[in-house]
């Protein structure tokens, strides 16, 4: 291989490593890994940027904090979690690939996911698309009239928007509406069916949350908060998110 | 005759103590009188309820009325109470309508019965892993993806497709199969099951390599694996033999295994070494499950009062390992750890030294003897031979058209009778072939099965429980010499089959009844080593009662064990080695001879004397066994800058530094293993170094945490529970780097400093070049030269110089030869705990032969004739010096012939061979006997 020899000297500092242990319980089992590849054999990611979460958990035992801190590879995780599924040893990688895309600076992250989470915090429904609440309300409405028409089966379909005391608040990823709106219909379908009582909202109604994805601690915990409030302020007990 | 056995048995309780237990055992019914069951199996055929077999893991079908497999012991029906028609709607009952001695016993009840004894031995074995919650596997949502025992099950002569390998889906013979190690091992997160289970690695092999032996044409096999673990004695040879015959081992982990086509065979994707995506459609996948503690383990424990560890095995020490923590009770075999067929067998012969320690005072008096009915007179009698054809399963029938060869011996002179058995060694068939006997008043038996070294003593009893002398059977060994050797070439063997039963005729047509013999018992044994091992057996054999003479070769007692700090599971070596010299030095049956050499032995089994070298003096022994102990040594490496640098060190000069804590200042340690182990010069595992090493990296990371610790292995081979180490020295930060042995790490030292530059499988190559403070080299175990006791004994060694023993799986501590007993790094390198174990099953070995004043001799020996002339040619030859010259006076003239010490002889045939005149002749293979087997040989021609 082309890349220089790696020189361990007394000691190998792994920096990124131990502070990433530090925050998880148990320390995420980082130190414990067998090598034996099964993470690498499940992840979508594997192979990509020449990297995958074995090496990726090697190179930071290892110390090489530097390569692993800089590496694109972090934002191609899909944050799955089919690794730490069926890993042995339990191993955290999920968690130290979050660690490593939080030591990015923001201006430096992938645009779509920062543009994404952007337009959440912007939007009163939180919709990473950028859907305004009025535009999804008036979505919803449409196509329940169109349903409820066009199916004999769905006459007493309902999709109630800000219904308060609802036993459910249901959050609707925000692509839907905008782009493909009959694929709503399904799960409309269900609850239906079901006889559950619920609702959607005009406000925190997005499910999607790309601050977390993008690593944005306080973004993602206002986007949370803000979905809560809604929760809350409808006075719904509880919360369907489907992301 | 001095086993008393109770099945469908549960222990309820237990109470007394050590010396004195009641135990109270609950008898589950089993509906069919033992005593009048003669096993036709007229009742299975007829019984019309159909349930899953456990034996074949599932894939087949019992009746309720069954036996639980071919084998079973003892070979008497039982009626499955919860699937039984009759018991459960009290409709049917055509096994008893059937049944031939009113054996059935609809009405049988749960029987309590108290049980006492002096001590309690445990073996309940383990519980096999069950995959089916591991939903990444698709086990039971796919057919073809099955567990080893499933597997072991299809592969098998006596399992559901006959040993014609076929897979569950459509019923084709897979051409691709694939392995998965691990599974339910070494796993903490989907299973509790953070231990190896030790065996899992040996037998994937050995399916795979019976399976290229089942299947015909191209076959592609691959094992996917972690670490291969194959650090048992002999085995790291049978893991190159199959690499070598087209095995494939790959070391990785599949994540998911997918369905394949149409719902047949397997998906494996995995990622290489190096990350490189693969995938592969398999016809057939084996999960290679592991072994658990058996389900009712935690109940057991209770119920008895002995402790557990937090996997549910038995909590032991190292010193003593089969002893539970209760006085009186052991346990041998799986229940104490995930372990193999030889280790477990060593176990079972430990548990019973302890219990026979135990219970010396009273030894004996409650055994009986054997009766014998009284052997028939066949003086006279015209040759009636009876001819058994084994069909061993698929085993010879495979290859050899055994109803062709039936036919054959049928055409041979002096045969009356043949029969054709799917097992002749089946305890039905010895009933069958007693039967025979009497029936058709046969007087000498032919057995074409497997070999005589194995099964002659088994059809020998038969034929004493027919009233016939054991001597007048011969076998023809048409599996290992035919089937197995010419498994591609079906109507020769059959030929070859026939050429050798009619060799056995006609040998067997000569056999005469050969008397019986027997040697008085010096009830004395000697032990040669006064290490762990042989202070072990010594102590052993003195508690049981009988005189020791122990041999050791320096001026101490404890041998390597004084280099030795802590046992794996962290006890204090050197107080317990000083204890146990202190009790042998005071035992008053010891009589300890230090700085002591054997000189000669001579004598057999039950006589044995030899000349000892005292310090310069030389002393006579007389002694009945001898149990060989005399250890082996760390090997000296002349590579990686060994002995060029002082920061190079071996385990035992490294441990040295740990204990005095030089090492703290140290801020680099790299380990590297198999050092002179398993290369082309000792191909073998020296089984304690990985383990040796994670405690030393274990013992430096608790010195000081943010040290550097690197060990380059080939394979971490931490078996069994040892892995909770390896998994802590990882947890501690500790460092595992694969390499290979093209690809060796590369050492240069200079001053204070050792550069270690190896390639980082897993970075894709990338080398890390490791700057330490010291290098600890985990090197190889040899055995101490045992030249001359191996001549002096006539024993022998395998091509490591490891002492070889009588048979790996059923006599493990046994030496080739009789009465000569092995334990200890003379037998193949061990831990501690491992060797104190096969000491303690050496002293009960030697105890089977110790408590006997008398004990029978084969009557397989050379006899002088009347021709001989006293040349004296065969006294030379012999190699077990059994033959000496005596005069004698015939018509008042002096004459000089040869008499045999039939103690010492062998019956090996040297003498015989090298007499020119006849004058000396092998009972059992006189000249006669040959040349009619010879004749026999080349009527064809």
């Amino acid at each position: 291989m082309g890349e220089p020899a790696i020189v361990l000297e007394g000691g190998v500092k792994s920096a990124f490593k131990d502070k990433v242990m530090e925050l998880l319980p148990e320390g995420g089992n980082l130190n414990m890994c067998l090598t034996c590849g099964l993470c690498s054999s499940g992840c979508p990611a594997t192979g990509l940027e020449d990297m995958d979460p074995r090496k990726f958990l090697r190179m930071a035992m290892l110390g090489l904090d530097e390569e692993i801190l800089k590496t694109d590879w972090v934002w191609m995780c899909t944050m799955c979690q089919r690794c730490i599924y069926a890993c042995p040893m339990q191993i955290n990688i999920p968690q130290l690939v979050y660690q490593a895309r939080k030591t990015w600076k923001r201006e430096d992250k992938p645009k779509g996911i920062i543009g994404s989470c952007d337009q959440a915090i912007r939007t009163e429904g939180n919709s990473a698309m950028g859907a305004s609440s009025e535009d999804f309300k008036f979505v919803v409405e449409d196509i329940l009239e169109e349903v409820c028409e066009e199916q004999e089966s769905c006459k007493n379909l309902v999709a109630p928007v800000n219904k308060k005391g609802a036993e459910f608040f249901l959050n609707q990823n925000s692509r839907e509406p905008v782009t493909e709106p009959d694929e709503m219909v399904p799960l409309w379908k269900i609850l239906n069916y079901v006889g559950a009582d619920w609702t959607y909202g005009t406000v925190g109604w997005a499910a999607e949350n790309y601050c977390m994805f993008a690593a944005e601690d306080d973004d993602w915990e206002q986007v949370v908060r803000n979905k809560m409030k809604a929760v809350e302020d409808l006075g719904i007990k509880s919360w369907l998110n489907t992301e | 005759m001095n086993i008393e056995l109770h099945t469908l048995a549960e222990v309820q309780n237990v109470s007394g103590e050590e010396g004195n237990f009641t135990v109270t055992v609950k008898k589950a019914p089993r509906y069919v009188d033992m005593e009048k069951c003669i096993a036709c199996g007229e009742c299975a055929a007829k019984c019309p309820k159909k349930v899953d077999d456990e034996y074949q893991a599932g894939l087949s079908k019992r009746k309720a009325a069954y036996i639980p497999y071919g084998q079973s012991v003892p070979l008497k029906y039982a009626l499955d109470g919860e699937n039984c028609i009759m018991i459960q709607k009290g409709k049917c009952g055509a096994c008893e309508q059937i049944c031939p001695t009113q054996a059935i016993k609809f009405d049988d009840k749960e029987e309590i019965l108290d049980v006492n004894v002096g001590s309690v031995i445990l073996t309940p074995g383990f519980k096999a892993f069950d995959p089916v919650d591991l939903d990444y596997t698709y086990y039971k949502k796919t057919p073809d993806v099955v567990t080893s025992l499933e597997y072991e099950r299809l592969l098998s002569a006596s399992g559901p497709c006959a040993g014609h390998l076929v897979r569950p889906s459509d019923g084709k013979e897979p051409r691709k199969i694939a392995w998965l190690q691990c599974v339910g091992s070494r796993d903490i997160n989907r299973c509790g099951n953070g231990f190896c289970s030790s065996v899992c690695c040996m037998y994937a092999i050995k399916q795979s390599v019976i399976t290229a032996e089942h299947t015909t044409g191209d076959i592609d096999q691959t094992i996917l694996y972690m670490d291969i673990r194959s650090h048992g004695k002999e085995f790291d040879k049978y893991y190159e033999s199959a690499k070598k015959g087209g095995i494939n081992f790959v070391q990785a982990r599949p994540h998911t295994i997918l369905p394949g086509p149409d719902g047949n065979g397997a998906i494996i994707q995995y990622a290489d070494k190096s990350g490189n995506m693969v995938e592969e459609v398999y016809d057939l996948v084996v999960l290679s499950i592991g072994l658990q503690a058996p389900k009712d383990a935690q109940q057991l424990s209770q119920t008895v009062g002995f402790e557990l560890n937090k996997y549910g095995f038995v909590e032991a020490t190292s010193f003593e390992p089969v002893s539970t923590t209760k006085a009186g009770v052991f346990s041998s075999g799986a229940f104490n750890a995930p372990m193999d067929i030889p280790q477990a067998v060593t176990d079972a012969s430990s548990a019973a030294a302890n219990a026979a320690v135990m219970l010396a005072e009273s030894r004996g008096s409650m055994t009986q003897d054997k009766v014998w009915p009284e052997e028939r007179d066949i003086a006279g009698e015209e040759a009636r031979i009876g001819v058994f054809v084994c069909s061993c399963g698929t085993n010879i029938a495979g290859t050899v058209d055994v109803k062709a060869v039936s036919e054959y011996a049928s055409s041979l002179p002096g045969v009356t009778l043949v029969e054709n058995n799917l097992f002749t060694c089946s305890t039905d068939t010895q009933d069958l072939i007693a039967a025979k006997i009497k029936e058709n008043n046969l007087n000498r038996i032919v057995v074409a099965a497997c070999t005589p070294r194995t099964h002659e003593p088994l059809f020998k009893e038969t034929l004493k429980e027919a009233g016939l002398n054991e001597y007048l059977v011969e076998m023809a060994n048409i599996r290992n010499q035919n089937s197995w050797v010419h498994q591609d070439n079906p109507e020769k063997a059959t030929e070859k089959a026939k050429d050798q039963v009619r060799m056995a005729v006609a040998k067997a047509a000569l056999l005469q009844p050969l008397s019986k013999m027997s040697v008085d018992v010096t009830q004395k044994a000697m032990v040669v080593g006064g290490g762990m091992s042989g202070m072990t057996s010594a102590l052993g054999i003195a508690d049981m009662g009988y005189d020791v003479v122990l041999l050791e070769k320096s001026d101490m007692l404890g041998g390597n064990a004084w280099a030795l700090s802590k046992t794996w599971r962290g006890e204090e070596i050197k107080p317990e080695v000083e204890k146990l010299v202190a009790k042998v030095e005071n035992h008053d049956k010891i009589t300890i001879l230090k700085k002591a050499m054997l000189k000669t032995a001579v004598g057999s089994v039950g006589n044995f004397v030899s000349e000892v070298d005292v310090d310069g003096e030389t002393k006579a022994v007389k002694y009945g066994v001898a149990v060989v102990a005399t250890g082996g040594k760390e090997y000296k490496p002349n590579e990686y800058a060994y002995g060029e640098s002082d920061r190079v060190k071996t385990h035992l000069e490294f441990d040295k530094m740990l204990d005095s804590g030089a090492t703290s200042s140290a801020d680099s340690v790299v380990f590297i293993q198999c050092v002179g182990s398993r290369n082309e010069e000792r191909p073998y595992c020296s089984r304690v170094c990985c383990t040796h090493t994670v405690e030393s990296a274990i013992r430096l990371k608790e010195q000081k945490p943010e040290m550097s610790v690197f060990v380059l292995n080939r394979d971490i081979r931490t078996y069994g529970l040892r892995e909770d180490l390896y998994t802590k020295a990882r947890q501690l930060g500790v460092i595992f780097v694969k390499y290979t042995l093209d690809a060796k790490p590369q050492v240069s030292a200079s001053g204070d400093s050792v550069s270690v530059k190896v390639a980082d499988p897993m970075l894709g190559g990338r080398e890390l070049d490791i700057k330490a403070d010291y290098l600890v080299l985990a090197t190889a175990i040899v055995p101490n030269e045992t030249k001359e006791l191996v001549e002096l004994y006539k024993c022998a060694t395998g091509d490591d110089g490891f002492l070889t023993e009588a048979h790996p799986k059923l006599r493990p501590v046994d030496l080739s030869v009789d009465g000569l007993f092995v334990a200890g790094l003379c037998h193949y390198p061990k831990p501690l705990d491992e060797a104190i174990g096969q000491a303690q099953a050496a002293t009960s070995r030697a105890g089977v032969i110790l408590a006997r004043t008398e004990l029978p001799l084969d009557s397989i020996k050379s006899e002088v004739t009347e021709l001989c002339d006293g040349c004296a040619l065969c006294v030379d030859t012999c190699p077990y010096n059994a033959i000496s010259l005596e005069s004698y006076e015939d018509k008042g003239k002096e004459h000089r012939r040869i008499v045999t010490d039939k103690a010492l002889c062998k019956g090996c045939g040297v003498c015989m061979a090298t007499c020119p005149k006849g004058g000396v002749e092998v009972n059992g293979f006189t000249m006669d006997q040959l040349k009619a087997q010879v004749t026999s040989a080349l009527a064809g021609l």
